[in-house]
């Protein structure tokens, strides 16, 4: 963990969960949807991962919706849910910033599909507006 | 330069305040009420005007758009019940927008308004998939400026300015209408102005233009300048239906009614310029919802967004986009009829309202993000009395809906 992130007191809560991730580019990766603890040696927590996407959110959101975000999340991916290591993260402010790239951190499965599948097929997706 | 770029920011915000919702509201109040419901487009105006900047100055400042901060103030779950119900609104106003473009092609070639829809939503897509966005944003706003032949046609018309004003200011309902309808299209009249759409665009906007603490002047300029004069415009097309269309009894159904009074007071060529204008603000307006349907969706995920970066690095914000223009055009082409769509929309905007609003008050005032740009004492009380108004709107609405059906 870099020296900006660490020892500052944080309310999670408030300070943390559902902030948007950016990338080292300034690109948008996902949101903070849900945080993995670890216990350290002396016992106390440490945040050790982001989790993101519509498997770590749904079960955050209570009743119907939650579990509809789940499953929908269920179908689309069989793989783990996609984390990000806590130790990438540089700065917590207005938005979380990290120190990889969005393609190495490869949080959002969905997004690369539909790039590769839909997007990419359009002629002119390479193209920044004129 | 500042003063170039300040001065076209106006000039857009004007000829972008009008929208299908303005035009089709403000005819059909006008003809059939007078100028006696001004007062409601006025409050509106204030409330656009006090929420835009907020919404702009948050922008600004934290570089983060409406949707963004609304799932991290109000979590994730109120968060995603406000977003379904913005989109629905979004998703319905985009489909009157589409139609409206629709009728005023139709008005200008006489070609059904349902054959030039999938036109008018391909055309569409390209434009959002392929333009750059200040392009978009600036050149829908000057041509929408051709919208001011209702002003000319008022001045043609040559009206009694003072019973004008004192309708206005003095309002009083006309004594065949029933109060509850009365309140009912001042409803819908406020949620024509305050439309919530503006807010997730013009915040999201603030970010794709990049706004720094340095562009707060620019932005509260087009706020505060910008969007009164584009209400006077607003206002003109009911006192153009209320002088015309009124004393003859005829209620409006269609796009060409509201135009009629410009064929009948300024002639031909301003005929020309009116059609110019609808085309110009629905297309306009569909361009902003389209993209804000996308905007509130990816802000709410944190997907990568807008008009700033390849199409293929925002690839789920651009599938959003194009699969609400598909929906949008689609709904149109069910044969609903546009203005009636248009009807609703306004109204449902006014019962969403207060889901947009509420958060953008809440986070303005944090120092958290804010530091010394958070609102000042007497922002915070002008923006408290319009949230309490917001809110009773809001209530009001669909009782009102229901047991005046729908303005009858």
């Amino acid at each position: 963990m870099s020296e900006s992130a660490r020892g500052r007191v944080l309310d999670v809560n408030l300070h943390l969960l559902d902030r948007q991730i950016v990338d080292r580019d300034g690109e948008f990766v996902a949101k903070v949807d849900d945080l993995e603890f670890e216990r350290g040696a002396d016992g106390t927590l440490y945040i050790a991962k982001i989790m993101v996407g519509s498997r770590a959110l749904g079960p955050r959101l209570r009743g119907r919706l939650g579990v509809w975000m789940r499953s929908i999340g269920e179908r689309l991916s069989t793989d783990a849910i996609p984390t990000i290591d806590f130790a990438l993260v540089t700065d917590i402010g207005s938005e979380v910033k990290v120190s990889a790239t969005r393609d190495d951190l490869d949080a959002a499965p969905l997004e690369g599909w539909v790039r590769d599948h839909v997007i990419s097929r359009i002629p002119g997706s390479r193209h920044a507006g004129e | 330069m500042k003063i170039f770029q300040v001065a076209l920011g106006i000039l857009t915000a004007i000829g972008g305040f009008v929208d299908i919702g303005d035009l089709v509201t403000n005819g059909l109040v006008g003809a059939r009420y007078g100028l006696s419901l001004a007062w409601a487009t006025v409050l509106g105006t204030v409330g656009i005007c006090l929420y835009a900047e907020m919404s702009g100055r948050v922008a600004a400042v934290t570089g983060r758009g409406t949707f963004d901060l609304v799932r991290e103030r109000l979590g994730p779950r109120a968060g995603l019940a406000n977003l379904i119900a913005s989109f629905l609104v979004t998703g319905l106003t985009l489909a009157a927008e589409i139609g409206g473009v629709a009728l005023a092609l139709e008005l200008a070639t006489s070609v059904n308004y349902l054959l030039w829809v999938p036109l008018v939503a391909f055309f569409l897509w390209l434009l959002i998939w392929r333009v750059k966005f200040s392009y978009l944003e600036n050149g829908a706003g000057l041509l929408g400026l051709a919208l001011l032949a209702f002003g000319f046609a008022l001045w043609k018309l040559h009206p009694d300015y003072g019973s004008l004003v004192h309708q206005v200011v003095a309002p009083h309902k006309p004594g065949t209408e029933r109060l509850n309808s009365y309140f009912y299209y001042a409803i819908a009249l406020f949620g024509a102005a305050m439309t919530p759409y503006e807010v997730f665009f013009f915040s999201s906007g603030g970010v794709e233009e990049k706004w720094t603490r340095k562009d707060l002047m620019v932005e509260r300029a087009n706020v505060l300048i910008g969007f009164p004069l584009g209400a006077m415009l607003s206002l003109s097309i009911a006192a153009c239906a209320t002088l015309v269309l009124k004393p003859r009894g005829i209620e409006v159904s269609t796009l060409g009614q509201i135009g009629l009074p410009v064929a009948f007071a300024a002639g031909k060529v301003a005929i020309a310029f009116l059609i110019l204008g609808f085309v110009a603000a629905t297309f306009g307006a569909a361009l902003e919802t389209g993209l804000s349907c996308g905007y509130s969706i990816a802000q709410y995920f944190g997907w990568q967004w807008g008009k700033f970066v390849k199409p293929r690095e925002a690839s789920r914000f651009h599938l959003v986009v194009l699969l609400s223009l598909i929906g949008a055009a689609g709904l149109v082409l069910t044969t609903i009829d546009p203005v009636k769509i248009t009807e609703y929309s306004v109204v449902f905007s006014a019962v969403a309202l207060p889901l947009t609003y509420f958060p953008i008050l809440v986070i303005s005032n944090d120092p958290d993000y804010m530091g010394d740009k958070k609102n000042g004492r007497v922002m915070n009380f002008g923006a408290t009395v319009f949230l309490v108004i917001i809110v009773v709107a809001s209530v009001a609405a669909i009782p009102l809906m229901i047991w005046t059906r729908a303005g009858q």
